[in-house]
């Protein structure tokens, strides 16, 4: 793309109208609430529908079950402060997001709240997903949703005083939470029960959550969970850098899969600015996603079975995971942290000896999947603790927003690499692997089969991999070369803005999204003009999956639950962020 | 490309001879790992250290000119792009008047920050590099925050080596390529590197 | 009045308008060097180029007047205007060095700006073929480096037109071109700080700011310089909670784009030696809790026998506590120590300086502090009739006059920002915040009122005098309603009815004139 058009683009106001009116989203819903339906946008291809506070549920009722709309994915809720934005009256705004797995199309919808009264119907009755989401925003935001069954604090500590995502509280406020809270649900008089925590550290919750569970021997009657130890509000931090100080601390989400975050957070951006990778940097990225994506299901398996017992499978797994992690060392700098995608492309070109090491650690994974397949598959103790345990129906999945091999166990078929093909994943040969019942099981051999399916796509990228540019040459975007910087004045005036004033993204909103290794992962990105974020909210997979977690444990027996938390793949990082 | 969903058969027979292969490969690998040379996964640290990539974002170094004084003009480009900030230079006037500038403080706390490598990018001097140190050990905090000659003097550097730093990597642009190739020819200059301008 | 069309949105202008600033008002700007808003048109930069329909070439806009039915075309529309601006730039930086590390203009540079928003362009020149000229010459004030100049000739008009002292000229030809003062003599004058203000680039830089701080760190506050009575609009820029410096903001009507250095450099006045606790007689410490409510016990004693000194340094709004804490008890009250009101209106130079150093004057005498007359009642306090004397400054100390009755009444309660031996004779002192550190609102020599915003927080537990005055009040039993100093100019735009109009919001950024104001009143 040559400079021209990106500069023209950069600038590009939101398209408003015309565009949106051909959806047949925007038809069907004015058709129905006419002057109600205040706005709708259609930037950078993403359909927005702004609806008065009044029709809020309807019309978010009404793109679940039309026929024609069929929005019945819940991804995401949040809301948004407008404080210092003075052509809004009203000050916050709740933004739902939507998607339709079967007209395979996302859709936002949001409303305005105004700040004396920043009251909002909750939708916990439309989709199972919203309680958290809308706990969370009343958490963050203070905005208050009425007929919310349980409208409390849930990333921050009952000890916080204010909401720490309005524009006004002080970034570096923190308080300390002085008891922690002692009992999560109502123990029934006069019962036998007893309550039992899981958690918040306990070897089992792969990470800091903690579970309240009341037992009646060894069944579980009633159960609630808690979230937060490792809120670190990442959002907040990402109002007060640029784009690409952003990158490192996506790192810290999942981090069994870290370089997934950056290359997501990557192409959200770069769908925000208009800028597209270079092939070559698209292609860098598909293969080390891919390899994290590996990684991250490794881990997933061998720790869910060394919870059940079984810890042969987990240092078998853990060799390749190793071989990986020295990939991701010689190409990124880092094993963990990989802060190795930058907007536009990836930090320096891949070394020499890429492809021959990718090759050899495709065999070893083969190797050890195999031999982890043999281990499992078929052993009569780990089926037995996993076949209709932890049972998802469709409807339930959907409703409370899963995605990724959770989803897919449950025999629906979106994986957006497939559905919304992005750094093109289009070219390569892949299947979807999809369950039946939902299990535990299900969610196991989707897994694993993932594992052999990213292999192909490693394979065929390593065959396919472009020459020419690791990053883009857009001088808005990229840093210049170093021996440029070094050498002339241009160069090195363009390298002090890029520093100091970071990129300039025009002002507009977009929804980007990658297939993480647990699912959908999507930045809402809302730009002010300036060099920081006005707003970015991560929709992190497990939140939504973890939220369905306390159902579906409630009248199993206590071990069924240990053997249901590690399938579902919940990553404190990810979940409190 | 061709796209399939194919459902995964979990119509299996699940018996016991997976646990006796467990078994098996246990002992394999404990055999081999005993026996055979380099099948061992483990190393004994800290005799023998991991083999770390020359990309490697260890603790940070700062380069020093031909006279010892660091290379550093205290620009603040690092400390303006580190996302954890924690960087912090005092900038001074340098006595001869050719630099001008350099940093009469230069400190980074090492527990703030979070080995992004962003500094290194973001330095317009080749001034700041990452080596491949990763063994952190302090008693306090305080001796975790290091300064301008700490991070100038590094004898363990030259243990560890040089992690990530720019490599001069393509110059990319073809008007660039051009007028060097100008420059060669009609005046016979070949540009160097910033150390040794003006 | 004379209508052009720019980039297609037709605009109504003033006649002899010039195309760069209706292009501004219009809301595109015209990348530009050597035009500046206070100073003569030179035309010499080129970087201005616009396309003028029927103008058979590019025109520049800075130089170019706006004609009834023009048809202009900035680099917004024109590809050709674009072209030629992106030229231009690329030409005047074939000799700049490669300083950008060691520039403190970095941040606020015109050519970094204008490179990010047009150039982009790639480099032709080597640094071996650059031309080497004069750098890190000390000339006074400033910091000269000649390469880093794009020869606007911004200053030589600045010291041409506004000071007259023509200390700066172009010397060299063609490429080797460049600034010079006669023999590298310094910069004498006290508005060379402005100097720095006007050069686009780095090349005239403020030895004062030098190194200290990266402009990118900065966060911007308006304020109104309180260093003399003709009130120029500023910017406190901050980090921190530390002021690194000020700089002028354009106001036409008070001081233009110009501002002294003695106002510049009053910024190193508010971080050293602040009163941070209050303490009582000898230094012994107590909370400002304590020491305002022990006040308010000995004024309630005291009753008409207390005595009250306001000070020209307060604002509208403190002034106005401060008033009704004397009447609330009765006291005398005065403000005129040295005589400010006779000064008011006297220039120290013919720029900007006058010789009240005080900001506030004005305000004062409109809000009629200034009853009982200064002899009077210092008089009172040597005859042994006053039992309490309220201080609002504790610099007031430092007159001999003062000091010297201060000594003879039983109880003296001030109000201090900085620390000093002048304190040891006070029984009570509060530590208040400075202007940087509150809002308010002063009144100028020529009664415009103009706003100040807080900058940061007062040191320790420093609170702004108005808040004071309101405490006080409340102790006193005559609570005012007031949560902040914009409550408090409210109230006070009500017991002073030339102030009637306004409340902070409507002041604006740039400030209100109570003469139009008054003569508005007058015609209606």
């Amino acid at each position: 793309m040559s400079q021209e058009t990106v500069r023209i683009m950069l600038s590009m106001p939101a398209l408003e109208g015309e565009v949106a009116l051909s959806k047949p989203a925007y038809r069907i819903l004015s058709e129905k609430f006419g002057e109600k339906i205040l706005r709708a946008t259609d930037y950078r291809g993403d359909l927005a529908i702004t609806v008065a506070g009044s029709a809020w549920k309807e019309a978010a009722r009404t793109l679940r079950d039309h026929p024609e709309l069929d929005y019945k994915l819940f991804l995401d809720l949040c809301g948004v402060d407008y404080l210092n934005d003075d052509s809004r009256p009203l000050r916050f705004e709740v933004v739902l997001h939507l998607y339709s797995v079967t007209k395979k199309h996302h859709i936002r919808l949001k409303t305005a709240v105004p700040e004396k009264t920043p009251v909002c119907d909750t939708l916990t009755d439309v989709f199972k997903g919203a309680n958290w989401f809308e706990r969370e925003a009343f958490d963050l935001y203070g905005l208050i949703f009425t007929g919310h069954p349980n409208l409390t604090r849930i990333l921050t500590h009952d000890d916080f005083i204010g909401h720490p995502m309005r524009k006004d509280f002080p970034t570096g406020k923190r308080y300390v939470s002085k008891k922690p809270k002692e009992w999560l649900l109502e123990v029934p008089k006069g019962s036998e029960h007893l309550v039992l925590n899981i958690g918040p550290s306990h070897p089992a919750m792969h990470g800091t959550f903690r579970v309240q569970a009341l037992l009646d021997g060894e069944i579980i009657k009633d159960c609630e969970a808690e979230i937060g130890y490792l809120h670190r509000n990442f959002e907040k931090m990402a109002e007060e850098r640029t784009y690409w100080q952003i990158i490192p601390y996506t790192d810290r989400l999942n981090y069994c899969s870290a370089f997934i975050n950056g290359h997501g957070w990557a192409l959200a951006v770069e769908k925000l600015l208009g800028v597209p990778a270079p092939p070559r940097a698209e292609a860098i990225r598909v293969i080390l996603s891919e390899f994290s994506r590996i990684m991250d299901h490794f881990i997933c398996i061998s720790t869910n079975v060394v919870d059940l017992g079984a810890i042969t499978p987990f240092f078998v797994v853990f060799r390749a995971r190793e071989e990986i992690y020295d990939l991701l060392d010689s190409v990124c700098g880092a094993r963990l942290t990989v802060s190795y995608a930058r907007i536009g492309g990836v930090a320096q070109d891949v070394p020499d000896d890429f492809e021959a090491r990718c090759r050899a650690i495709l065999v070893w994974i083969k190797e050890v999947s195999d031999q982890m397949e043999a281990l499992l598959t078929t052993n009569a103790i780990f089926a037995n603790r996993f076949k209709d345990v932890g049972t998802m129906s469709k409807e339930d999945a959907l409703s409370y927003g899963w995605v990724g091999p959770c989803l897919r166990g449950s025999g629906i078929a979106y994986d957006i690499r497939k559905d919304h093909p992005y750094s093109g994943y289009e070219q390569y040969d892949f299947d979807i692997p999809v369950g039946t019942v939902g299990d535990c099981y299900d969610r196991y051999l989707v897994r694993v089969e993932e594992i052999k399916q990213s292999a192909r796509i490693i394979d065929q990228a390593l065959q396919k991999m472009p020459k020419g540019d690791f990053i883009t040459q857009d001088r808005r975007v990229a840093l210049p070369p170093k021996s440029e910087v070094y050498g002339n004045i241009e160069s090195l005036m363009n390298h002090f803005k890029l520093v100091y004033d970071g990129i300039l993204a025009a002002p507009g909103e977009v929804y980007g999204y990658v297939e993480g290794a647990n699912g959908e992962l999507g930045y809402y990105i809302v730009s002010d003009g300036k060099k920081h974020p006005s707003r970015v909210k991560v929709r992190p997979p497990c939140y939504n999956i973890y939220q369905a977690y306390p159902q579906m444990i409630k009248g199993t027996l206590i071990a069924d639950a240990v053997a249901v938390i590690g399938g579902l793949n919940v990553v404190a990082g990810e979940l409190d962020r | 490309m061709a796209s399939n969903v194919i459902t995964v058969n979990r119509d299996t027979r699940p018996g016991y001879m997976p646990i006796l292969y467990g078994m098996y490969l246990t002992l394999r690998n404990m055999f081999e790992t005993l026996f055979v040379k380099g099948r061992s996964a483990t190393i004994e640290y800290p005799e023998k250290k991991r083999n770390i990539s020359g990309r490697y974002r260890g603790v940070h170094l700062l380069t020093a000119r031909e006279d010892g004084t660091p290379k550093c003009v205290a620009c603040y480009m690092c400390a303006t792009v580190c996302p954890a900030e924690c960087i912090y230079i005092e900038a001074g006037e340098r006595p001869e008047k050719k630099i001008e500038k350099y940093p009469t403080r230069f400190e980074i706390d090492l527990l703030r920050c979070v080995y992004c490598g962003f500094c290194v990018d973001a330095c317009p001097e080749e001034a700041i590099l990452m080596s491949r140190e990763n063994d952190l050990v302090g008693t306090s905090r305080a001796e975790l925050i290091i300064d301008r000659e700490n991070l100038m003097h590094r004898g363990k550097l030259a243990e560890v080596g040089k992690g990530y730093h720019p490599t001069d990597h393509d110059v990319r642009r073809p008007v660039r390529i051009a007028a060097l190739e100008r420059l060669k020819s009609e005046h016979g200059i070949v540009p160097q590197m910033p150390a040794s301008r003006r | 009045m004379p209508k052009c069309t720019i980039d297609g949105q037709e605009i109504e202008v003033a006649p002899g308008t010039s195309v760069i600033r209706a292009a501004e008002l219009a809301g595109v700007r015209v990348p530009r060097f050597c035009y500046h808003d206070d100073l003569p048109v030179d035309g010499n930069c080129r970087m201005c180029m616009v396309e003028i329909e029927k103008f058979p070439k590019l025109q520049i806009a800075c130089g170019t007047t706006v004609n009834e039915g023009m048809v202009i075309k900035t680099q917004v529309t024109s590809p050709k205007a674009k072209a030629a601006q992106k030229d231009t730039l690329e030409f005047l930086l074939v000799n700049h060095p490669i300083d950008c590390p060691v520039c403190d203009q970095a941040g606020e540079c015109y050519l970094q700006d204008q490179y990010m928003d047009n150039g982009l362009h790639d480099s032709r020149v080597e640094i071996e073929e650059k031309i080497n000229k004069r750098k890190v010459v000390d000339i006074g004030p400033i910091m000269l480096d000649a390469e880093r100049c794009v020869v606007c000739s911004r200053c030589i008009r600045y010291e041409r037109e506004v000071t007259k002292t023509n200390l700066l000229e172009f010397v060299n030809r063609g490429g080797s071109t460049q600034i010079s003062t006669y023999n590298g003599g310094p910069i004498t004058h006290e508005y060379a700080g402005n100097l720095v203000d006007v050069c686009p680039v780095g090349a005239l830089l403020s030895k004062d700011f030098r190194f200290k701080m990266r402009v990118w760190f900065l966060k911007e506050t308006d304020s109104v310089c309180p260093g003399c009575s003709t009130g120029c609009n500023m910017t406190i820029d901050h980090r921190d909670g530390e002021a690194y410096r000020f700089r002028p903001r354009r106001n036409v009507e008070v001081n233009k784009s110009w501002m002294c250095d003695p106002g510049r450099d009053l910024y190193k006045l508010i971080a050293p030696d602040r009163v941070a606790t209050a303490h009582r007689f000898g230094g012994v410490v107590a909370t400002t809790k304590e020491i305002v409510h022990e006040l308010a016990v000995k004024l309630q004693a005291a009753g008409a026998d207390s005595a009250f000194l306001a000070s020209p340094r307060a604002s509208n709004e403190d002034a106005y506590t401060f008033k009704k804490v004397a009447q609330a008890v009765g006291g005398r009250l005065d403000f005129r120590v040295g005589n400010p009101q006779d000064k008011l209106n006297v220039r120290k130079d013919e720029i900007l300086q006058r010789e009240d150093r005080h900001p506030n004057t004005q305000g004062l005498l409109d809000q009629g502090l200034g009853v009982t007359g200064v002899e009077t009642l210092l008089a009172d306090c040597k005859a042994g009739k006053v039992q309490v004397l309220v201080l609002q400054d504790g610099s007031m100390l430092n007159d001999p006059a003062v000091a010297e009755a201060a000594k003879t009444v039983p109880y003296v309660a001030v109000m201090a920002t900085h620390q000093g031996t002048h304190l040891m004779n006070a029984h009570a002192v509060i530590p208040v915040a400075m202007w940087a550190e509150t809002d308010g609102t002063f009144t100028n020599f020529e009664r415009r009122v103009q706003r100040f915003k807080r900058a940061f927080d007062a040191p320790g537990d420093a609170k702004p005098r108005w808040e004071v005055g309101l405490d006080l009040l409340e102790r006193l039993g005559q609570p005012m309603n007031a949560a902040s100093a914009g409550d408090v100019f409210v109230e006070m735009a009500v017991a002073t009815p030339a102030y009637a109009d306004f409340t902070h919001r409507s002041l604006g950024p740039l400030g209100k004139s109570l003469a139009t104001a008054d003569k508005a009143q007058a015609s209606a």
